[in-house]
């Protein structure tokens, strides 16, 4: 919904809102003839709601929840109970009381539940789920009515100061829903937006590659799942009001499974996504009921369309209707990339091979390590290995298979912890920190298999690593405009030129060619504005043209930053590297300029065995 | 603990976790109070549960399951979910949602005296019953060759398929294993517990919680982990009866945070 | 006709193109060394003969019979075998099931005697599981492993890697052997002289394209070549 690159001042980029309250005003008067209700309409929104919220935990940060029900039914009875005690008949009151408790309970159990990812995190919040309804059933039953639920909710008073309302008629309640439904979802659509929405999509595209280029993970999804908490326990006292009864059902694995399948069905990602699936599930539920006298098959049908969904058409029904917008306008769905397409280098000064002067190396030591060590179950990788890397130098990490290469250079980027040994940056000790922060310090790293942010832009791409460098680990800046933001742009834009993406920055990554990809993939690690980069294989999986025009690109990258570059391709090598580390079984064997190197008896040794040893009668 | 045992398989040899698995269950157990009114005979029942869904399994995996060995991981809670949602709503549709009888069989009425107290026979015999269908499918997995399959399976599928192997042909015959013998525990509880068509839903938590407690992709894990979430559903009953539930999902709750893969999960490459 | 024929194959590794038009062949009772630098792409091409990926381009036949783009299950009952880089023994198997393991769908296997006899440590070990042996017998157990099927062809990648001297020794001696009864084998190996030492021909990559062809003799004679493409 919101991968558009417009300002918010542009009116256009309030036209999904604009969608929506109409979609609301004209929903009371259509549905009747289409043989549902108001109170059907009512539902609808409040299950709309609850996936708003829902929506921005899985569709948008791609945390898969089966656990929803515990917020839903927390904050319903929380509301329920405090009408009907009775504590208050301020209905705004119980509901805000509602929705806070249920932020609360989402804030524990998404600080235990998020400990683990993926499968173990889903099972967990169906656990906890499953923990709520116990919970209710029977120990706290005395508070909400056990198996028999809360009774007599009144009919909702809106009280805010001196001013009072009393919604008597279900017209009014519906009033009250659209009105929520309508701020709910302007909200959710401006946090998407948002740098906070931003950081929430790049971690459920590459959550490993958010936080390499300097976000606090952890937090965001936290965060996200404190906000899909409220939004339910939002809907869930909205519940209690429009039924007049508040049941116990709102706990079951049930309610978790039905606004996951509604959520997908709808279509994912979308907001509305989840109120399209209840219109389909409560229409179809109805019709079924009322007009073939069929109810019972209603979920039978919606499962069915619901595995058909997941298994063709994963984007749900909205999904299908882009698809299909798409598809009419005759625009180009997502292309193939072509096929070993040369970088498109401007013709000019820049075209020509920049001549670059072996550095002195005699700068201030940038990054040093110290007895660097990696032991895995009695195997050592890394042998006490010490580095220093001067200001301004690029140096080249080499050495023959199983040389343990790989392992310390991830030492050195905190991806891996090192067994013993020490990593200093600028002076300052950064062995053990986790790899955000490291990034957040000025050390960047760009990896050999591309770890881009797959279903957003080339400048998405960009912003996201940009982003982390300009608002820190954490930004809660919900309410922003992420492309309004002159600072960001202005690096993006940078950052771009830099690697000659600037006229493929609406592009999504889909669509790149295998070296423009691995541009972006460098363009990311570069946003961060490191003063230290670490480049695994950059030429990997390149053909003869695409290494020389990335090779052009370092030469032109390294003003101003110190590199340290993994490769194998040794004329790579030679064109780039002030001095070359040789590492051989774990050890460091020899350190020096790239003449030295290709010199030196150790090293051919290293990598074509010694004549000596393997000497055969 | 059955159940768990064939989720565990399924998710450690296939990779797939099995949200239907509690569909599974139900299945079998109806398949039983169909066989068993057609012939009066529980061993038939228990037969026709068993055997029923091994075709269930197999037909799940050709049509559906297949797709999804490389899709990721959520896509396959959710369309294995859906899979369970449209198996019970079957199950619903043709029986409709009343419970159904599945009575104690004539050799298992009565009581035992156990020295303190008497206990239902029947259920002594179902702990027997499952003690020898774990043995059987111990004997299955570590001394014939299938079992020789699927554990080297479970650790690294790509060199069983290096090594001649037809692992797709395996993954039906594993995925069909283990829903027969969620089926055939459907079969054997139906006289203990009520046979209605969301049945499945408790078993399947249930199940989660020992395969996580036991370990993933790990026979003995299952094991233990059954007989910890038995002791901890016994204890708590007795002191606490109202919390018995809600301490299972705390214990487990507790070693995913801090030992993830379980007291003897096996972490295969994938 | 040559038992392998690779002809002219492109193998992407997504988008990544990791060989370049890359064709070698191999006769049979010969002993192939495939060279190069790690990175240029000699994993890539045994794992594409054997069926772990498939080219994208190009095609690679076996005694005659085409086989890109089948699985490895059925490239390896046509009797072609791979001991990977990694190993990757079973470690929760122990030795001898990882042996049994690997008959099971043979439709001649070696008895488990003629591989004790031939690796007498690995019947010292016969019960204890895969991850308790050490690098040197792992890398046994691999090579008797591919034994088992009597395979026509072996493919051997870097099997002396990360070996002490003396257990290379050992393995060289396995390798000299098999190479004397006459198997065909294709060996990727870093340590140059140990391969030019056990081949009849040798081929270099470099970055994913094939820039030599030629014999063990002719290469050493080549010095400096040898040192641009294999060294640093």
């Amino acid at each position: 919904m919101s991968g558009a690159t417009r300002s918010a001042r542009d009116p256009r980029a309030l036209l999904p809102e604009l969608a929506v309250a109409i979609g609301l005003l004209l929903l009371p008067f259509i549905l009747p003839h289409l043989g549902g209700t108001i109170d059907l309409a009512q539902r609808i929104l409040d299950w709309g709601l609850f996936g708003l919220g829902f929506d921005i935990l899985f569709g948008f940060t791609g945390l898969l929840a089966f656990g929803q029900a515990a917020f839903f039914g927390a904050g319903g009875f929380v509301a329920a109970y405090l009408l009907t005690a009775p504590y208050t008949d301020n209905a705004l009151l119980a509901l805000v009381a509602g929705t806070v408790v249920a932020a609360a309970l989402g804030t524990v159990i998404g600080l235990l539940s998020l400990r683990r990812a993926g499968i173990y995190f889903a099972m967990l919040t169906l656990a906890f789920g499953e923990m709520g309804y116990f919970l209710d059933i029977s120990p706290l039953a005395a508070w909400t009515g056990g198996e028999n639920g809360i009774a007599g909710v009144p009919t909702p008073r809106l009280a805010l100061g001196p001013w009072a309302l009393d919604l008597a008629t279900p017209m009014a309640t519906y009033w009250l829903l659209a009105v929520l439904f309508f701020l709910g979802f302007w909200l959710a659509h401006r946090i998407i937006g948002s740098p906070f929405g931003l950081v929430l999509r790049a971690i459920r595209d590459n959550e490993a590659r958010a936080s390499a280029v300097g976000h606090d993970v952890q937090k965001y999804k936290l965060a996200a799942f404190v906000i899909a908490a409220a939004y339910a326990g939002l809907a869930g006292g909205l519940l209690g009001l429009l039924q007049g009864y508040m049941p116990p059902d709102a706990f079951y694995l049930d309610t978790s499974g039905q606004l996951v399948v509604q959520t997908v069905i709808g279509g994912a990602g979308t907001l509305i996504g989840p109120l399209v699936g209840a219109t389909v599930w409560l229409y179809l539920y109805t019709v079924l009921q009322t007009v073939v006298n069929l109810g019972s098959l209603g979920k039978l049908l919606l499962g069915l369309i619901f595995v058909v969904l997941v298994t063709v058409l994963r984007g749900g029904i909205c999904g299908g209707v882009v698809l299909l917008w798409h598809r009419l306008r005759r625009a180009p769905a997502p292309v193939e990339p072509p096929i070993a397409a040369p970088a498109a280098a401007p013709a000019g000064p820049a075209d020509a091979m920049p001549v670059r002067q072996r550095a002195a190396c005699d700068g201030p030591i940038v990054l040093r390590a110290e007895g660097l060590t990696k032991r895995y179950s009695g195997l050592v990788a890394v042998d006490g290995v010490a580095f220093e890397l001067a200001e301004g130098e690029i140096r080249a990490v080499i050495g023959p298979n199983g040389a343990g290469k790989s392992t310390f250079f991830n030492m050195l980027a905190s991806v891996i912890p090192a067994s013993t040994g020490e990593v200093h940056f600028r002076g300052e000790r950064i062995t053990g920190l986790d790899v955000a922060r490291v990034c957040q310090r000025g050390l960047a790293k760009s990896f050999q298999i591309n770890q881009l942010f797959t279903t957003l832009t080339v400048r998405d791409n960009v912003l996201i690593a940009a982003l982390a460098r300009y608002g820190g680990r954490f930004t809660p800046a919900m309410l922003r405009d992420v492309h309004g933001i002159a600072a960001l742009a202005a690096l993006t834009d940078e950052t771009l030129a830099a690697v000659q993406l600037a006229d493929r920055a609406g592009t999504k990554v889909a669509a790149l060619a295998y070296g423009e990809k691995r541009r972006l993939e460098i363009g990311i690690a570069l946003a961060t504005r490191p003063s230290v980069l670490l480049l695994d294989e950059p030429m990997a999986g390149m053909s003869p043209i695409e290494r020389a025009d990335t090779v052009r690109l370092l030469k032109r990258i390294a003003q101003g930053i110190s590199i340290v570059i993994v490769e194998h391709d040794m004329d790579v090598i030679f064109e780039l590297a002030d001095r070359i580390t040789v590492l051989y079984n774990g050890r460091k064997i020899a350190e020096g300029t790239p003449e030295a190197i290709q010199a030196d008896p150790q090293v051919r040794a290293a990598y074509l065995g010694s004549p000596v040893d393997h000497e055969l009668a | 603990m059955l159940v768990a045992m064939g989720l565990t398989i399924i998710f450690g040899a296939l990779g797939v976790v099995n949200f239907a698995h509690g569909s599974f269950y139900a299945l079998g157990a109806y398949a039983g109070v169909v066989a068993y009114e057609r012939t009066g005979s529980f061993v038939a029942a228990m037969a026709a549960g068993a055997l029923s869904l091994l075709l269930v399994g197999i037909l799940v995996e050709r049509v559906l399951i297949r797709l999804y060995y490389n899709r990721p991981k959520e896509d396959q809670i959710l369309v294995t979910f859906g899979a369970a949602i449209v198996l019970v709503e079957t199950l619903r549709a043709l029986f409709g949602g009343l419970a159904q009888r599945l009575p104690v069989p004539s050799w298992g009425e009565g009581a035992v005296n156990l020295g303190a107290t008497f206990y239902p026979t029947y259920r002594v015999q179902v702990l027997g019953i499952v003690a020898c269908a774990l043995v059987i499918l111990y004997l299955v997995l570590y001394r014939t060759r299938l079992g020789l399959i699927v554990r080297a399976g479970i650790e690294d599928q790509l060199m069983v398929n290096i090594l001649g192997i037809n692992v797709t042909r395996t993954f039906l015959t594993v995925f069909g294993l283990g829903a027969m013998s969620a089926g055939f525990a459907g079969v054997i509880n139906g006289p203990i517990v009520t046979v209605t068509p969301d049945m499945g839903a408790d078993v399947l938590v249930q199940s989660f919680v020992v395969i996580v407690i036991g370990g993933v992709g790990s026979f003995w894990g299952a094991l233990v982990g059954g007989l910890i979430a038995g002791e901890i559903l016994s204890l708590t009953a007795m002191i606490a009866p109202a919390y018995s539930q809600v301490m299972l999902f705390a214990a487990m709750a507790l070693v995913l945070i801090l030992r993830p893969q379980g007291l003897f999960g096996v972490q295969g490459r994938q | 006709m040559s038992l392998l024929e690779v002809d002219a194959i492109d193998t992407y590794y997504g988008d990544a193109h990791t060989l370049f038009g890359v064709s070698l062949r191999v006769e049979q009772h010969e002993v192939v060394a495939l060279l190069g630098r790690n990175g240029a792409g000699k994993t890539t091409a045994l794992k594409t003969i054997m069926g772990v990926i498939a080219p994208r381009r190009g095609a690679i036949r076996f005694a005659g019979e085409p086989i890109q783009g089948l699985p490895p299950y059925k490239i390896a009952r046509r009797g072609v075998q791979l001991v990977p880089d990694e190993r990757r023994i079973i470690g929760g198997l122990t030795v001898e099931e990882n042996l049994v393991l690997a008959g099971l769908t043979a439709a001649e296997r070696w008895s488990l005697e003629r591989i004790y006899a031939m690796f007498p440590r690995l019947q010292e070990r016969r019960r204890q599981r895969g991850r308790e042996l050490s690098g040197g017998e792992q890398q046994m157990l691999a090579i008797a492993r591919a034994l088992v099927r009597e395979p026509r062809l072996i493919l051997l990648d870097e099997p002396f890697e990360g070996l002490a001297p003396l257990i290379v020794q050992d393995l060289l001696g396995v390798c000299r052997t098999l190479a004397q009864e006459g198997r065909t084998i294709v060996i990727v190996e870093q340590n140059v002289h140990a391969a030019l030492a056990l081949a009849q021909r040798c081929y270099i990559l470099n970055n994913g394209h094939l820039v030599y062809e030629g014999t063990p003799a002719g290469l050493r004679a080549e010095g400096e070549l040898m040192h641009r493409l294999l060294g640093v």
